[in-house]
C-alpha cells in the first residue's frame, strides 16, 4: 500500500507543466485583460490626464461609453488575425530556475497552432501541433512525435504562468465583460483606467480586471487581476511598443503571479507577421519531424 | 510457618478438588497467554509485510515534500546519509528513490506516469523488490536504459518486453526532460492504482533525465525489528543534524494503513478482554465454588479452637499456593507453546498475497505482556474472590455449619 | 423417568448457593460467546464499511473496460433497464448514480488535477462518508447547480472556503472539446487522509452530465447490499445478473482485491479467538459440573445406600446437569442480550489514535440468529456431556465409602 496518491493520473497533469504545450496564444485572441490594442487613436476625447470625475450630462456618458468601446474593440483585436508568424522569446524564471526559450510560431484562426523551439540548444526542434483540441509534440532528442490526450492540455504553457486559458480563451471584453472606465486613486497622468468585471457565470476565477491603457493611442500597459475578495492574483505588464507590419503593439508581455514568490515569465515578440500567407502543409505531421 | 505446611497438606489432601483448580487455572492462563501472544505477533506480522515490502519502516524526505511533493524539494548530500546509516545497528536495509511526474509513450499510446528512480541492489534488500517482478528481469547493474514498468501501466501502453517507451517531463532545471528506454520487466505492487503508473528506472538514469545531480527525494529504511522503529527514527534525526530534513515513520507516513492496523488491534483488545473476563471467572467460580463446599471443614477447624483469623489466613494462602502454582506450570507451558509458536508459526488454511509477500504461517510472540497480563488476571482475581468468603469462613458459627452437609 | 427428574430439579433448587455460583458461571460464559460473537460481527462490518463505505460502495456497476482508463464515452448499457431491476432487486439495500472524469480545478491561487465525481446527494449519502465528514459548509443542501463540495487538503492547496469560486475545466465525452465551468464551493469535507482529500472534488450529476455532454447517462453505479457478505462473494448470483450487455457488476472485493487478503487475516484472528473462549467455557463448565458433584458425594451416598440404583444415580445427575445447563442457557441468553443491546446502542468506540471524526469509527456489535440457537445449544449438549463422566462416579460410588466422608 505505497503512499502514492491515489488517484495519480490527474495530478500528473498539474506536475507535469507539459513543456511542449504551446497555444500560441499571444497571436491569438487574448484573454479578456489581455493585450491592448493600438488603434491608434490619438484625439482621444480623455486625452489629458487628471482626475476623471463621474461624467453626469448624457452627452459626455455616451462619448465615455463610445471611449470605451474604442479601447474594448482596439484590446481584443490587438494580436487576432487570420494567420500569424512570429518569432519570440520567453523567459521563465522560478524560484528553482531560470530559462529563456526562443520559439517560432504559426498560428491560423483559433484552431490551428505549430510552434518550434529554435534555442536552447538541447531543445532545438522540440516541435508541437495543435489542430482544435488535438496536440502532438515532436522530441527530436528521442525521435518520437506523441499525442497529447486532451485531457492533459489544460496544464500551464511551456512551464511559464501562461495558462492555456490565458492564450485561447473564446472570451473578449466586448461579448463577456462589463467594462466601465474609472479613476482610481492612484491615476497617473496620460492614463485611462478600465474596470472590467466579468458577465456572472463566466468561468474565471477573477472577478475583476483594471486594466491601464495609455490615453494617447489607447495601448495597455498592466492589467492587474483581482479575486472575489479584492486581493490582487496577478499583474501582466506591457512595454517596448513596436511597429510589426502594420501594428503597433507592445512587444514585451511579462506575467507576475502575486502569490508564488520569485516566479516570473516574460515574453518579448522579435518579429510578428500578421495575415501573411503561410504554406498548406505547416499544420501537418510531417512539418512536426521536420529537421531544422 | 504452620499456616503454610496446613495449607499445602490441604491441597494435597484434597487431591481431585485442587486437580480442578489448578487445571482450570492453568488452562486459563495458557490460553490467555496464546491469545495475547498470537494477537501480537499475527499484527507484527502483518505490519512486518507491509512495511518490508513497499513502504519501509521509516522515511526520510525534504521536509515539506509529502505534503506538496515537487521535483526540487530533494534529499541531498546522499554519501553522508549512507554513512549515518551504515553507523546505526538498528537498520537492516535502506535505499533512495527519486520521483517525478512525467508522460510515457509507445506508438499512439501516451499515459501520465510516476517515474520511479531505484537502486537496484538496496532496493532488493529494502522492499524485496526482485519479488515482484511478475515478467521479466530486473536492470542488469550497469544498464542505463532498461526500465520496468507496472502491469497496469504496459497493459494501458500495449507495451511488450522489449519495446522502446519514451518518456517526456520536465527536469529540475526546467529543461525538457526526453529520453527512450527498452522495457525489461514488468512489475505487480500489489496496489492495482499505482501498478498502473509506476514506471522504474535505474536511480542513475533518473537523476541524469531530471537534472537532479545526484540528489533524491526518498530514502526508506528498514529496521530490523518493529519495536525498535520509533527510536531508530529519532536517533536517524539527531544523526541527520538538517532541519530540512525529515524522518518519519510508517505510522505518520502510511496513515490509513496505521489506522486500519489500530482497528485491528482494537477489535483483538476486546477479545482479548472477554477472554481475560471469562479466565476471571473461570477461577472466580472454581475458588468460590472449592471455599463453599468446605465450610463444614472450616466450621470443625474453628470448633477445635482455630482462630477466625487463622482460618482466613488459611483460605487464602490455599487459594493463592493454588493460583500460584497453575501461574508456574502455565508459565512453562506458555513459554513453550508461544516460544514454539513465534518461530514456527502455524499455517494459515489459505495463503495471504500482498504485492509479493506472502503471508502463508501465522505467529506467535513471547514477550512481557504475554506472561503479565493473565498472570496478573489470574492473582488478582484469586484473591480477590477468595477474600470475601474466607472472610465469611472465619465468621462461622461452627455448630450451624457442622449440622451442614 | 419423571421422578428423576422431578428430583434432579429439586436438587438444583435446593442447594441455591451452589446452583447460583454454577448457574452464573456457565451463563457468563454463554453470554460472553454471544457478545464476543455479536462484536466479531461488528468489527468485520466495521472493517468492510471502513474499506467500502467512503466512497467505494460496497459494488459497483459500470460498463466493461471503463474502469481501465476512464474513457468519458464509456457509459452504462440499458441504464434505465438496470435502475429498475436494482429498484426492484430485494438484494440490494441501496444505491446511487455516478459520473466521473478527470478534470482540472483553478482557483485564484492554483491549479489541480482532480477526479470530478458527479453525484446524486439525495441517494448519495446512503453510499458514500462524505456528507459525514464535512468539516464546512453542507452536502448539497442549496439549490444551485454551481455547487461543489471538495477535501480540506484541496482546498488548502487551492486556498478557498465555502463560498468561493473555482472554474472547472473537463474534457468533453464527444470529441476533444473542453467545457468549462465556473462553480462555488458549497462544503469542504476532511477524511484526515491525503488520497480522501486531496484527490476529488464532487458536482451535481447532472451538472456533471451536461458538462461531458452526456444527458441521461452515467458511469457508475454504487451499490450498498442488505446481505454485508454479497460483496464479498464472487461467486453470488447477483454479479452474475448484471455482467451482462457490456456492462460488469464487481463486488468490492475485485475492486479492492488487497483489502480481501487484509479482511480475511482479520477473520482468521477473530475465529481463533472465538475458538479459545469456547475452549475456555467448556473448561469452565467441565469445572463447575465436577467441582458441584465432587463435594455431594455424601448425598449421593446416602442416596445409594437407601436403594437408588447406579443408574438412578447417573441418570439423576445427568438430568442435574440438564437443569443446570436449561437455568444457565436462560440466565445466559439474558445477559447476553442486554449486555449486546446495550453496545449496540452506545458502540464501543476508542479514542486517541488520530481518527478522523469519531462518527465512522464506533463499532456496533451485531445480533445474529446462530447467537440464540447455536451457542445454547451448544452449551446445553455440552454440560450434559461434562456431567456423563462424574455421573459415573457418582454411579460407582460404594455407599459404605461414601457415607465415611463427612468433609
Amino acid at each position: 500500500m505505497k503512499n502514492i496518491p491515489h488517484r495519480f493520473l490527474p495530478l500528473v497533469l498539474i506536475a507535469l507543466v507539459l513543456p511542449t504545450c504551446p497555444w500560441a496564444g499571444p497571436l491569438l485572441s487574448v484573454p479578456p485583460p489581455a493585450s491592448p490594442a493600438a488603434q491608434g487613436n490619438p484625439a482621444g476625447l480623455f486625452a489629458d490626464a487628471g482626475p476623471q470625475a463621474a461624467q453626469s450630462s448624457p452627452a459626455s456618458s455616451a462619448r465615455q461609453d463610445e471611449r470605451v468601446q474604442k479601447i474594448i474593440r482596439a484590446i481584443d483585436e490587438m494580436y487576432r488575425s487570420r494567420t500569424s508568424h512570429a518569432r519570440m522569446e520567453m523567459v521563465v524564471v522560478t524560484p528553482q530556475w531560470e530559462r529563456t526559450l526562443t520559439l517560432e510560431a504559426w498560428t491560423q484562426g483559433l484552431d490551428k497552432t505549430f510552434v518550434r523551439i529554435l534555442q536552447p540548444k538541447k531543445e532545438r526542434g522540440v516541435a508541437t501541433l495543435r489542430l482544435k483540441n488535438e496536440m502532438w509534440n515532436y522530441l527530436p532528442n528521442t525521435n518520437k512525435v506523441i499525442k497529447i490526450p486532451p485531457s492533459m492540455m489544460m496544464g500551464s504553457w511551456m512551464g511559464s504562468d501562461f495558462t492555456n486559458d490565458d492564450l485561447v480563451k473564446e472570451y473578449n471584453l466586448k461579448d463577456d465583460y462589463t467594462v466601465t472606465l474609472t479613476v482610481p486613486p492612484e491615476a497617473e497622468a496620460g492614463l485611462l483606467y478600465l474596470e472590467c468585471r466579468p458577465r456572472p457565470g463566466l468561468p474565471v476565477v477573477w472577478d475583476l480586471v483594471l486594466v491601464a491603457v495609455r490615453a494617447v493611442d489607447d495601448l495597455p500597459v498592466w492589467q492587474k487581476f483581482f479575486d472575489e475578495k479584492g486581493k490582487l492574483m496577478r499583474t501582466m505588464n506591457f512595454r517596448d511598443i513596436r511597429a510589426f507590419g502594420s501594428k503597433k503593439i507592445p512587444s514585451v508581455m511579462e506575467l507576475i503571479p502575486q502569490k508564488k514568490e520569485g516566479q516570473k515569465t516574460t515574453v518579448r515578440f522579435l518579429d510578428i507577421e500578421f495575415d501573411v500567407k503561410l504554406a498548406d502543409d505547416v499544420f501537418t505531421m510531417r512539418n512536426l519531424s521536420r529537421p531544422l | 510457618m504452620l499456616m503454610l505446611r496446613l495449607a499445602f497438606r490441604n491441597i494435597f489432601r484434597q487431591k481431585r478438588r485442587s486437580l480442578l483448580t489448578f487445571l482450570t487455572i492453568l488452562f486459563g492462563f495458557v490460553l490467555s497467554s496464546l491469545v495475547i501472544g498470537m494477537t501480537f505477533g499475527t499484527f507484527n506480522g502483518v505490519v512486518n509485510t507491509f512495511t518490508r515490502t513497499n513502504l519501509g519502516h521509516i522515511q526520510i524526505h525534504e521536509k515539506d515534500y509529502l505534503d506538496r511533493p515537487a521535483l526540487y524539494r530533494t534529499v541531498d548530500d546522499i554519501p553522508r546519509i549512507s554513512r549515518l546509516l551504515g553507523s546505526l545497528p538498528e537498520v537492516e536495509a535502506w535505499a533512495p528513490r527519486c520521483y517525478a511526474a512525467g508522460l510515457a509513450s509507445l506508438g499512439d499510446r501516451t499515459s501520465g506516469v510516476q517515474v520511479i528512480g531505484i537502486d537496484p541492489e538496496r532496493e532488493n534488500g529494502a522492499s524485496r523488490f526482485n519479488k515482484k517482478i511478475k515478467e521479466g528481469r530486473l536492470f542488469r547493474p550497469d544498464s542505463y536504459r532498461e526500465v520496468i514498468l507496472g502491469t497496469g501501466l504496459a497493459k494501458y501502453l500495449k507495451a511488450r518486453l522489449g519495446d522502446e517507451v519514451v518518456i517526456v517531463s520536465q527536469a529540475a532545471d526546467g529543461s525538457i526532460a526526453n529520453d527512450a528506454y527498452r522495457l525489461v520487466g514488468l512489475l505487480e505492487s500489489g496496489s492495482v492504482e499505482s501498478d498502473r503508473v509506476a514506471f522504474y528506472m535505474p536511480i542513475k538514469s533518473a537523476q541524469e533525465l531530471f537534472a537532479l545531480d545526484g540528489r533524491a527525494h526518498e530514502i526508506i529504511i528498514v529496521a530490523r525489528r518493529l519495536d525498535q522503529v520509533d527510536a531508530l527514527a529519532g536517533r536517524i534525526t539527531a544523526g541527520l543534524q538538517n532541519p530540512g530534513l525529515s524522518a518519519q515513520t510508517w505510522k505518520e507516513y502510511a496513515r490509513s494503513f496505521y489506522q486500519y492496523m489500530m482497528r485491528d488491534r482494537r477489535s483483538h483488545r476486546t477479545m482479548t478482554y472477554i477472554i481475560l473476563m471469562i479466565v476471571a471467572i473461570g477461577v472466580l467460580n472454581t475458588i468460590l465454588m472449592s471455599v463453599l463446599e468446605r465450610r463444614r471443614e472450616y466450621g470443625l477447624l474453628k470448633a477445635v479452637g482455630t482462630k477466625p483469623r487463622h482460618i482466613f489466613a488459611l483460605i487464602l494462602l490455599e487459594a493463592n499456593i493454588l493460583a500460584l502454582l497453575a501461574v508456574a506450570a502455565g508459565s512453562v507451558l506458555a513459554l513453550a507453546l508461544n516460544g514454539y509458536l513465534a518461530v514456527h508459526g502455524f499455517r494459515y488454511a489459505q495463503e495471504f498475497t500482498f504485492g509479493g509477500m506472502q503471508l502463508s504461517r501465522a505467529y506467535s510472540a513471547v514477550n512481557v505482556d504475554t506472561f503479565a497480563i493473565p498472570a496478573a488476571t489470574v492473582l488478582v482475581f484469586t484473591s480477590l474472590v477468595a477474600f470475601f468468603p474466607a472472610w465469611k469462613a472465619s465468621r462461622l458459627d461452627p455448630a450451624r455449619t457442622m449440622r451442614l452437609h | 423417568m419423571n421422578m428423576f427428574l422431578k428430583l434432579a430439579w429439586r436438587n438444583i433448587m435446593r442447594n441455591k448457593r451452589r446452583t447460583i455460583i454454577a448457574g452464573t458461571a456457565i451463563g457468563i460464559g454463554l453470554a460472553a460467546m454471544i457478545f464476543m460473537d455479536a462484536v466479531m460481527i461488528g468489527f468485520t462490518n466495521d472493517t468492510i464499511r471502513s474499506v467500502t463505505g467512503q466512497f467505494l460502495g460496497e459494488g459497483q456497476i459500470q460498463a466493461a473496460g471503463f474502469r481501465d482508463d476512464m474513457e468519458p464515452s464509456l457509459t452504462i448499457r440499458g441504464l434505465d433497464g438496470v435502475v429498475a431491476d436494482l429498484k426492484n432487486d430485494a438484494r440490494v439495500d441501496r444505491f446511487t448514480l455516478r459520473i466521473l472524469t478527470q478534470g482540472m480545478l483553478t482557483s485564484s491561487a492554483g491549479v489541480n488535477a482532480v477526479l470530478v465525481v458527479g453525484v446524486e446527494p439525495e441517494t448519495e449519502v446512503y453510499l458514500s462518508q462524505i456528507d459525514d465528514v464535512l468539516i464546512r459548509g453542507d452536502f448539497f443542501k442549496g439549490s444551485s447547480e454551481r455547487e461543489i463540495v471538495i477535501g480540506s487538503k484541496l482546498a488548502e492547496l487551492l486556498e478557498v472556503d465555502v463560498g468561493d469560486r473555482l472554474v472547472l475545466t473537463v474534457p468533453h465525452a464527444a470529441g476533444a472539446e473542453l467545457s468549462q465551468e465556473m462553480f462555488r464551493v458549497s462544503g469542504i469535507y476532511s477524511f484526515n487522509l491525503k488520497e480522501m482529500d486531496g484527490g476529488q472534488a464532487f458536482i451535481r450529476l447532472a451538472k456533471a452530465q451536461g458538462l461531458l455532454g452526456l444527458n441521461g447517462r452515467v458511469h457508475q453505479i454504487v451499490l450498498a447490499f442488505k446481505n454485508k457478505m454479497t460483496g464479498q462473494t464472487e461467486s453470488d448470483p447477483f454479479w452474475g445478473k448484471y455482467s451482462r450487455d457490456g456492462n460488469e457488476a464487481l463486488g468490492w472485493v475485485k475492486l479492492q482485491p488487497q483489502m480481501k487478503s487484509i479482511l480475511d487475516l482479520m477473520q482468521f484472528a477473530l475465529v481463533f479467538m472465538a475458538l479459545i473462549l469456547f475452549i475456555l467455557v467448556s473448561i469452565g463448565i467441565v469445572n463447575t459440573l465436577f467441582m458441584s458433584i465432587y463435594e455431594r458425594v455424601f448425598e449421593f451416598g446416602v442416596m445409594r445406600a437407601v436403594g437408588t440404583r447406579p443408574f438412578g444415580v447417573w441418570r439423576l445427575i445427568v438430568f442435574e446437569a440438564g437443569c443446570l445447563a436449561v437455568l444457565s442457557i436462560g440466565l445466559g441468553l439474558v445477559l447476553g442480550s442486554v449486555i449486546t443491546l446495550i453496545f449496540t446502542r452506545l458502540g464501543i468506540n476508542y479514542h486517541g489514535v488520530e481518527f478522523g471524526k469519531t462518527a465512522i469509527n464506533i463499532v456496533y456489535p451485531v445480533f445474529d440468529l446462530r447467537q440464540f440457537l447455536v451457542y445454547p445449544l451448544f452449551v446445553l449438549i455440552f454440560t450434559i456431556l461434562s456431567g456423563i463422566y462424574p455421573a459415573f462416579h457418582g454411579a460407582r460410588l460404594v455407599p459404605a465409602k461414601a457415607l465415611r466422608r463427612t468433609m
